[in-house]
């Protein structure tokens, strides 16, 4: 409202570039913060899970008799990559928002940016939050400046498109809603019928009297764990079990997020409609919420669950990555085709996080950030290719690579990087993913022809890629494209740190990504495992 | 019956104090007929006069708030109860509430219609008493003043309705809420001499015992149950819950704006406020008569189900309409609904839950006021500048009129009930006071699926929200763009600004505000009532007299003839 209009752009920039730095800022700290101890080791991220949090910042938000929702902000392992990821992707979509002016829609640019940001903040509180009340609030904040970047700056049907994501969302958030109304009234219980057990994470608490929408809290308090997931307690009608349906009602809400089959209806539709940045951030970093809740949310919470659904999330997993192959393959509009691979890749952290197992809920996470940074990429290609030629039909582009040689080199690092390739970011969660399957094969009965038919997605990933990249980029220039201009200095801004990170990632996993969060993952996977044994009936005894 | 008052009795100066906030709406209905005698007609000023009074009723009950002091002048105890009238801190939070609300809706009709209306004074009158009849309906457990106050808010109701008098749907809307306004109070007035004939007494308090007996020893179930559904018929009338909700988008569609603003808000309110206050006497008239609350099981099964079917067939019709006031009028179905679910809640005096669903039904009245104030301002700019009610007239507002179009945004939000709002935070105590008596009453299983059909109403109310906001932004007819008065536009703003305010930093202020209003409800102290009470309780129910009588503050009814 304040600012000049022609300001509005660098204001916006100025601000995500804080944003990055300031977050690329913690990992030093990150890294160090934990005390060395004899062996001169650094240990960032606890013994337990929950033990060790980074740049915690705790305030009483909403105090009552019966409990205190917290402001209750901090990082761990879990967290941390997705934060600066999604500091990154607002920034590069900042970059790509940056000709504004020759959009199709091109009014109400202060709107725009004033959108953006409210959107960025959301994001970045969701990953952040470690209250429940503030992760809900936080996740439905993004709902609307979502809504409104999609619904006014979209293309032809904007309207439905946006109308259909904000809908699927909320159907989700609202079990979710449900689902944090039970969690406190059951931790109360749970903490005045168990008070021996109900030992706080916190010295400061001691023992915990009352219900607490604290993540960690709910995760770690054995009192809290033993009631939510013995076998009798039930949720509204005897016989029906607490922990499995509580870890459905959240996890709707989070696949729908991921998203997963049969609930990824929206995805193909918000993505086309978008605008290029937008479709960015949502490819992103909006998917991984989905993917971060399993983590943060439903398994640790209710491990129980885990087990029960076990065989039915890997089995929606592998369908979510046929599925989406498949759709992809059959597609002729080139950015459905690339919502389409998103939601096949997506399928691998849902397969991977349902074995449990230690190499697949690293590759889940794994999988998560690479893939947050080669759709983003993938999508600027998209968009780059529809700037110049304004429609986005697979069949008529072809020989690209000729006219525009920069721009199809950076297209085939985008493209080999989503296929997953040896060497490339993508190859690394898909291989790990597989491995966590194979693992769990001792367990899980139907582990190999399941880790067999993920694999076999990997083909049909590279069928429609290699098509897609056959189709638009090789071949004889067709006349109407010679004259495209070669990508913008700016334009190469966004491509080469996203191509160069697709390459990182691929080679150096392990500095790059293992080391902040396999600690962390472990320790959630350690708790899972324990389960089936930990929990049993509350009327056996303890 | 009749013999038990003292017939010399004169109300003190310090007795008539208690009743000061409604004598000053008495007084500023005379002063507006008055005024005009001496210094000529003029809708302004009766509009400032009604403003003023609201203003200083407002002042008046805030001052009882401390007179009324540790334990409130409560009515909830049987004993107690035998008044007419009960005046505790509940009902003073309730005329703040009102009178805050009136204040808006006259600030409304100054915008709209102060220099076309003719006949101000009259619209202020009927207005005013229609607010002293809401008040009045708040404070009472009695089933005589109970009707008596039900009517006081209506007449004047039907009037308003019909007020533009040049407008055919303006008349057939107070036909037609005179039509089933009738019915539905002679059907309750039917059901109340049920309940009298039965246990011989109008104090609700006492009735909830015998009743109580009643049920527990299986007689008379038939007869209990059909005078507990006319007396809730007329109740529900008032909320419009469905299926006594047919009146309500006509009679919002035909009358004057600022009208459907009033009456979408304040004549639910209170008659949310006289159904739980009644439930509450029901529970606490079980425990005294030595029985669980259980055994009002059917009843909270049966509120229970009306305010399900209230809010999802609110939703469900709103999403058909086209026109904003009859959308709204849906809406407001729907509201009422949910806030109805807070009636199947009950507690036991005493308990940690007792109070909390009066308390989340004032926060959420609270809340839904500036809401439907926010909305109804908007609504009410749009079609005066347009000339037309119809959801098209919104068409691009964004661009035309940015400062209705972003407060608007934010009350519809905060009508579907989500984050960072007000609308959320009243939902989510709601739903915390619905899952509140999970470990103590097997009404579980009725509360959490109550809590379900919330949320999923929330996710059903959202597709008819958000085509206004969608008209809005998302699609523009070249409209003209408005030039929106600056009060008006100051006032969609300020309750836009007050629902963040509620969603984000206020959060346990409301919260905070409602408990200590409304945790007096159950610990009666002083009393407001007539001299002799109980007054013939049939033998078999006599009841016992647990407050101290040197303690309790024996003030005769107002205006009571028992």
């Amino acid at each position: 409202m304040i600012a000049p209009k022609q300001l509005v752009r660098s204001i916006a920039l100025l601000t995500t570039i804080a944003t990055f730095v300031l977050s690329l800022w913690l990992i030093g700290p990150f890294l160090g913060a934990g005390s060395a101890d004899a062996a001169g080791m650094i240990d960032i991220f606890g013994s337990s899970y929950g033990e060790k949090l980074h740049f915690v910042q705790r305030a009483d938000w909403i105090t009552s008799k019966n409990f205190t929702i917290e402001y209750f902000v901090g990082v761990d392992g879990l967290n941390m990559p997705l934060m600066v990821l999604t500091s990154f992707v607002g920034l590069l979509a900042c970059l790509a928002s940056w000709n504004f002016e020759s959009w199709k829609v091109n009014k109400g640019i202060k709107g725009y940016f004033a959108l953006f940001l409210l959107l960025e903040t959301g994001m970045l509180g969701t990953f952040v939050a470690l209250d429940f009340f503030l992760f809900y609030i936080f996740w439905e904040i993004m709902l609307l400046p979502m809504y409104f970047l999609i619904g006014v700056w979209g293309g032809a049907r904007k309207e439905y498109a946006a109308i259909k994501f904000f809908l699927f969302t909320l159907a989700g958030s609202v079990l979710m809603l449900v689902g944090l109304v039970a969690m406190f009234f059951y931790s109360s219980e749970a903490v005045t019928r168990y008070a021996s057990l109900a030992t706080s994470y916190r010295p400061d608490v001691g023992v915990l009297t009352t219900g607490t929408f604290d993540l960690i809290e709910l995760a770690t308090n054995q009192a809290i764990q033993t009631y939510f997931n013995a076998t009798d307690t039930y949720f509204l009608a005897k016989g029906l079990q607490f922990a499995p349906l509580m870890f459905m009602f959240l996890f709707v809400g989070f696949a729908v997020k991921l998203p997963a089959f049969p609930v990824h209806t929206w995805l193909p539709d918000a993505h086309v409609e978008a605008p290029t940045p937008i479709s960015m951030i949502l490819a992103g970093v909006l998917l991984k919420m989905g993917g971060y809740g399993f983590l943060r949310l439903c398994y640790p919470i209710f491990p129980a669950g885990g087990h029960h659904w076990a065989y039915c999330l890997a089995c929606i997993g592998v369908i979510s990555i046929l599925y989406g192959a498949l759709c992809a393959m059959a597609q002729t509009d080139f950015k459905k085709l690339v919502a389409y691979s998103s939601i096949s890749h997506m399928g691998y952290v849902l397969l991977g996080v349902a074995v449990m197992t230690d190499a697949g809920v690293q590759g889940a996470m794994f999988q998560m950030i690479a893939h947050g940074i080669s759709s983003p990429m993938c999508f600027f290609l998209v968009g780059v290719i529809y700037d110049r030629a304004h429609h986005r039909e697979i069949n008529r582009f072809g020989g690209l690579w000729l006219s525009m040689p920069k721009y199809g080199t950076m297209a085939t690092i985008g493209f080999f990087a989503s296929l997953g390739l040896p060497g490339m970011c993508g190859f690394i969660g898909e291989l790990w993913v597989l491995l966590g399957v194979f693992a769990a094969r001792d367990t899980f009965t139907w582990a190999v022809p399941m880790a067999i038919l993920a694999a076999s997605g990997v083909i049909l990933t590279a069928g429609y890629i290699l098509w897609l990249i056959q189709r638009v980029y090789l071949g004889p220039s067709k006349p109407e494209h010679a004259k495209f201009p070669e990508v913008t200095g700016r334009e190469m801004l966004i491509l080469v740190p996203l191509a160069a990170l697709c390459v990182l990632f691929g080679i150096l996993p392990k500095h790059l990504l293992f080391d902040f969060t396999n600690g962390t993952l472990d320790l959630i996977v350690k708790t899972m495992a324990a389960a089936p044994e930990r929990f049993g009936s509350l009327a056996a005894g303890l | 019956m009749l013999a038990a008052i003292e017939l010399s009795w004169y109300p003190s100066l310090a007795e008539l104090g208690w009743f000061a906030p409604e004598l000053a709406l008495v007084g500023t209905i005379v002063v507006i007929l008055v005024a005009p005698l001496i210094l000529g007609r003029s809708g302004l000023r009766s509009a400032r006069i009604a403003f003023a009074g609201a203003l200083v009723t407002l002042l008046l009950s805030v001052r009882l708030v401390e007179q009324v002091g540790g334990g409130g002048i409560s009515g909830l105890a049987p004993e107690s109860a035998a008044g007419m009238l009960i005046l505790d801190k509940l009902t003073i939070l309730f005329k703040i509430i009102l009178m805050l609300f009136l204040t808006g809706v006259t600030a409304l009709w100054v915008l709209g219609s102060s220099e076309k209306e003719e006949n101000g004074e009259e619209f202020f009158v009927l207005m005013i008493g229609s607010a002293l009849g809401m008040a009045l309906m708040t404070s009472t457990l009695n089933l005589l003043m109970m009707a008596v106050a039900i009517e006081a808010a209506s007449l004047p109701s039907y009037a308003i309705a019909g007020f533009d008098k040049r407008n055919r749907k303006s008349a057939e809307a107070s036909v037609k809420y005179v039509i089933f306004g009738g019915v539905s109070v002679a059907i309750m007035l039917y059901g109340i001499s049920l309940l009298y004939g039965m246990y011989h007494t109008l104090n609700v308090a006492i009735i909830a015992q015998g009743v109580a007996n009643d049920l527990a020893a299986g007689q008379n179930t038939v007869l209990i149950s059909m005078s507990l559904f006319c007396v809730l018929g007329g109740i529900a009338f008032k909320i419009a819950a469905v299926p006594f909700h047919f009146w309500c988008p006509d009679v919002f569609e035909g009358a004057k704006i600022e009208v459907t603003a009033w009456l979408s808000v304040a004549s639910k309110a209170a008659a949310l406020v006289l159904l739980l206050r009644l439930v509450d006497a029901f529970n606490i008239g079980a425990m005294v008569a030595g029985h669980s609350i259980l055994t009002y099981n059917g009843l909270a099964w049966g509120l229970g189900v009306l305010a399900a079917i209230s809010c999802t067939w609110g939703n469900f019709a709103a999403y058909r309409q086209s026109n904003v006031k009859r959308l709204l009028a849906y809406s407001s179905i729907a509201h009422a609904g949910y806030m109805m679910m807070l009636a199947t809640i009950f507690t036991l005096p005493g308990t940690t839950t007792s109070g909390k669903p009066m308390a989340a039904l004032m926060i959420y009245l609270i809340v839904y006021a500036v809401m439907n104030l926010g909305v109804f301002t908007v609504a009410a700019i749009v079609s005066w500048q347009t000339k037309s009610e119809d959801i098209g007239a919104f068409s691009g507002l964004g661009r035309r009129a940015p400062w209705l179009a972003v407060p608007m945004v934010c009350c519809l939000v905060s009508l579907v009930g989500l984050p960072p709002f007000g609308g959320f935070i009243a939902k989510y105590w709601l739903l915390l006071a619905l899952g509140s008596k999970m470990a103590e009453t097997s009404l579980a299983p009725l509360s959490w699926i109550l809590i379900i059909v919330v949320v999923i109403n929330t996710l059903i109310s959202l597709f008819f929200y958000f085509r206004i906001i969608r008209t809005m932004f998302l699609s523009d007819d070249q409209l003209p763009a408005l030039s929106p008065p600056f009060l008006g536009t100051a006032m969609a703003n300020l309750c836009a600004v007050l629902l963040l305010l509620f969603g984000v930093v206020l959060i346990n202020e409301p919260k905070e505000l409602a408990d200590r209003y409304t945790g007096d409800m159950y610990k009666p102290t002083v009393v407001l009532t007539s001299k002799d009470v109980p007054i013939n309780a049939p033998g078999d129910m006599q009841v016992a007299r647990s407050v101290d009588e040197s303690d309790a503050m024996q003030i005769p009814a107002l205006g009571g003839a028992q």
